[in-house]
């Protein structure tokens, strides 16, 4: 069960990350890129598009991380402490930290891409975009890494 | 409840800053809304440390997480400050504005401090 769940975990995760990067490229992309360029065809995608998706997997990915601990906590931690993993399990600690941020941040990031933009909640936008990429991007590499480490067995 | 966008952006706004600033706070004194024991399914109200109790042995038999505890009290404090937030005048959205991107970055580097502790093992 906890294996399936993780597996479900890491492919919501694939597609957040995919999401929410092709989002903020969009977004922070120049605009006079070429327009065959990679970043050219980057900026032809409307971003905001990807906004409910990105909420939903959000949800989702937190939802299915935040079952998955239970089992991590009781047979994967014990013995990453046993074997001194303490970098790794603080990374991790992390992990946690900015996943939980970031869904407190998910409202305002869903109200700016919705509602339209005047020049301030462009920058807020951005700016939230931003943060959730990088919330993202930490929780997908650190959670990776703790896979290889300690992962599930079947 | 019903909101306006304009009531819903005020709150939206000031749920994700408070949210950042309880979660930190939490964090960092332990303010838990509940402990879960995994292993052995149990769940109790506030802030529990196995070895508070009884030999320190228990802390691996009976290991607490307090992830759930801390991010759900910083959902309630933050629904009463974005509730509040919503009713107050539209010009302080440029506040709560300010706060939503300062804010998260800020709780997350007050993490990244709290979290010193396993490097130094």
């Amino acid at each position: 069960m906890a294996t399936a769940l993780l597996i479900l975990h890491g492919l919501v995760a694939v597609s957040l990350l995919g999401a929410i990067t092709h989002q903020t490229l969009a977004t922070c992309a120049s605009p006079t890129a070429k327009p065959y360029s990679f970043f050219g065809r980057f900026r032809a995608v409307r971003s905001a598009g990807f906004t409910n998706a990105i909420v939903v997997l959000y949800l989702t990915s937190w939802l299915l991380g935040a079952i998955v601990y239970l089992y991590f906590k009781v047979d994967v931690q014990p013995s990453l402490e046993r074997d001194h993993h303490w970098h790794t399990l603080g990374f991790f600690d992390l992990k946690e930290d900015f996943a939980a941020i970031g869904l407190g941040v998910l409202p305002a990031y869903w109200s700016c891409w919705l509602q339209p933009v005047d020049g301030r909640s462009d920058h807020i936008r951005t700016a939230l975009t931003l943060l959730l990429t990088f919330i993202v991007w930490w929780a997908f590499l650190i959670g990776h890494v703790m896979n290889n480490i300690g992962g599930f067995g079947w | 409840m019903v909101m306006s966008g304009s009531a819903y952006r005020r709150f939206a706004f000031a749920y994700g800053a408070a949210f950042a600033l309880f979660y930190a706070i939490s964090r960092a004194r332990g303010l838990a809304l509940f402990t879960v024991y995994p292993a052995q399914g149990v769940v109790l109200l506030g802030l529990n440390r196995s070895r508070d109790v009884a030999d320190p042995v228990l802390e691996f038999l009976a290991p607490e997480m307090y992830w759930y505890g801390w991010t759900a009290s910083a959902a309630v404090g933050a629904l009463v400050i974005g509730l509040l937030a919503a009713l107050l005048p539209d010009r302080l959205c440029r506040f709560w504005a300010w706060c939503v991107w300062v804010v998260p970055p800020m709780a997350m580097i007050a993490c990244v401090y709290l979290t010193i502790p396993w490097f130094r093992l």
